[in-house]
């Protein structure tokens, strides 16, 4: 888990990996746009791409395949949640790292079970936004509390949803439950392993894992309904 | 509340009956022409032209002054409504004067005609279906009284029940129009009144609360005396900021008393408290709403007082298999083993006495877990039983 309380170690190498790491910023808002990608420059990372709405960014996801795109939720042509299907649509690879102002809510769980894999707000300082950016480069999920909370509330509001016909919608398993629970109270991936004695990896699995699995739901989702309607 | 009474007085100023007393003119103005064509093309039968065309004057005239009346407002309506359900009997009255039995018996009242039905419209508009009704039978008998058509067939004749239901049908539209005007003004004033409670909140939560905090903080660091004003400052603190989350949470009406918990406890939310809930509503009664508000603000303000400056709480709300679970959680200094016990001995337990008996009136249950250097956690729950839906 990619969380800025943790992954401190290694900070002689930051400099190496940031420059391995091809970032586009995705954000209506020009100021905020090109602040961010001066401080991931100043930092070292490679900025590839900056784009300003769904159609640009899918466009230049295409034309550059950036490792991570740093997205915006509120976009003029749509939002986040279209951004990500259209940048993962072009480059399959790519990493998606919403970075919101809004608290966190349905939109920003529609990105993430649209395939984005972190979530950050727009608050958090430099550092943790770098931080942020290696951690999602490197495979791993960037959660939030209130992030966690959704996607808790997400898997109850399906299990507890009438059922039909075979159940092959998945679920949490109650390890997974647990860890989620403790990263919405707060906990970084060290105190979770702490307290329920687990390596560090292994709390990281399992915070994945959840979004693994989220995704999947809405992609059964998605199917059961196209099934249903006949589309 | 500015932007209430803009709303308020900007819709009232509007009389919802005012298309209604438009369109009635122009009938009235239709009616009239009618009734001079009628003149026009009967008058030869007539036993007196010149006072029937004298009556048709006064006729128009009280058409274009009544017309004039209603819409400046000069006079108020039920006056002007009263004058035209008596010129209007007169008139239909008048004529006997201007014609003989064998005329008037088999035909309409004069000068009046179909503009008699001015007199039911106004009255309809005025005080709804029955009061249209009432000026309905009346000039309906009179009608019949003046043309003297009791005896013979009644029935063949259209004038009652046109007028009854002309009466009804703009009493009906009369009432409509003003309950759906007064839903829209009520509607725009609780939007306002809500719009106008959330600019508050936002201003009390930026400016009052901060300072109460920081009276609270510096006070308890200067001790003595000044912490007693600081208990006091953190106690309006909670209290204050109970009141904004209620204020802040959708109400609905007067009659639907759930609402989304979720809401309540975001406004608790700062630099230093995050709150986690599910993306969809988490609907409860509003009074099991509040304590938990109250319970959240209780616990956060311990937080702030006890934790050290530079922690974090987190608020977790989970809504699950029938209960509420509420987390609040610190990374701060934690309570020593000892301190919780010795703290009990001593009768200062005040604030975990609050969290527990505002929770055991929910029927739910509250556990705090602590230990030194690990932060406090509270969990709470709350059946889905009593009061939640």
């Amino acid at each position: 888990m990619g969380d800025p309380h943790s992954s401190n170690e290694g900070t002689s190498m930051t400099e190496d990996t940031n420059a391995d790491i091809a970032v586009m910023v995705v954000d209506d808002h020009p100021m905020w746009r090109d602040g961010v990608a001066r401080d991931l420059e100043a930092a070292g990372f490679r900025v590839v791409a900056t784009a300003d709405g769904v159609a640009a960014a899918g466009r230049r996801a295409r034309a550059t395949t950036p490792d991570v795109v740093l997205m915006d939720m509120h976009l003029p042509d749509g939002n986040g949640a279209d951004a990500t299907v259209a940048v993962l649509e072009a480059s399959p690879q790519t990493k998606i790292l919403v970075l919101s102002a809004s608290a966190e809510r349905n939109d920003v769980l529609d990105a993430i079970k649209a395939g984005a894999t972190g979530y950050l707000v727009k608050s958090a300082s430099a550092e943790e936004l770098f931080d942020a950016v290696r951690a999602t480069s490197a495979g791993q999920a960037v959660f939030t509390p209130g992030l966690a909370g959704l996607v808790l509330g997400e898997f109850r509001r399906m299990s507890s949803s009438p059922q039909p016909e075979s159940d092959t919608r998945p679920t949490l398993t109650d390890r997974e439950t647990e860890v989620l629970r403790l990263v919405a109270k707060g906990l970084s991936a060290k105190q979770i392993a702490t307290r329920l004695t687990l390596s560090h990896r292994t709390v990281e699995n399992h915070v994945q894992a959840t979004l693994r699995k989220l995704q999947l739901a809405n992609r059964v989702e998605l199917t059961r309904y196209v099934i249903e309607k006949g589309l | 509340m500015q932007t209430a009474d803009r709303v308020g007085t900007t819709l009232t100023s509007s009389d919802p009956d005012t298309p209604l007393w438009r369109a009635s003119q122009v009938f009235r103005l239709v009616t009239l022409v009618y009734a001079v064509g009628y003149q026009v093309a009967t008058v030869d039968n007539y036993t007196n032209p010149r006072l029937s065309w004298m009556l048709v004057a006064s006729m128009a005239v009280w058409s274009g002054a009544s017309a004039l009346m209603l819409a400046r407002a000069s006079l108020p309506r039920w006056q002007v409504v009263l004058a035209d359900q008596i010129i209007v009997v007169a008139l239909m009255a008048s004529t006997r004067l201007v014609a003989d039995y064998d005329w008037y018996s088999t035909r309409q009242t004069l000068p009046t005609t179909l503009w008699a039905t001015n007199a039911v419209i106004s009255a309809a508009i005025l005080l709804g279906p029955k009061g249209g009704i009432a000026s309905g039978v009346a000039m309906s008998v009179v009608s019949a009284l003046v043309r003297d058509r009791f005896d013979s067939d009644l029935w063949s004749d259209a004038t009652a029940p046109v007028l009854l239901s002309a009466g009804l049908a703009l009493g009906m539209a009369s009432n409509t129009a003003r309950r759906a005007h007064e839903e829209l003004r009520r509607a725009a004033r609780s939007a306002a009144i809500t719009e106008e409670r959330e600019r508050l909140a936002r201003q009390v939560h930026d400016g009052v609360l901060q300072v109460l905090a920081l009276v609270r903080r510096r006070g308890l660091e200067i001790g003595g005396p000044a912490a007693e004003l600081a208990e006091l400052a953190g106690e309006q603190e909670v209290a204050l900021r109970v009141l904004i989350s209620e204020q802040a949470a959708p109400r609905g009406d007067h009659t639907d008393s759930i609402v989304d918990v979720r809401a309540l406890l975001r406004t608790q939310a700062g630099t230093s408290v995050a709150v986690s809930t599910p993306a969809d509503p988490v609907l409860v009664d509003s009074d099991v709403a509040d304590e938990l508000a109250a319970v959240v603000a209780t616990a956060l303000s311990n937080v702030e007082l006890h934790a050290g400056a530079d922690a974090k709480a987190y608020v977790l709300l989970e809504d699950v298999d029938g209960e509420l679970i509420v987390s609040i959680r610190d990374d701060g200094h934690g309570i020593p083993a000892g301190r919780l016990a010795a703290a009990e001995a001593e009768g200062r337990m005040g604030v975990s006495k609050s969290i527990l008996g505002r929770v055991e009136s929910l029927g739910g249950t509250a556990i705090l877990d602590t230990e030194e250097g690990e932060g406090t956690e509270w969990e709470i729950r709350i059946p889905r039983t009593k009061g939640l839906r």
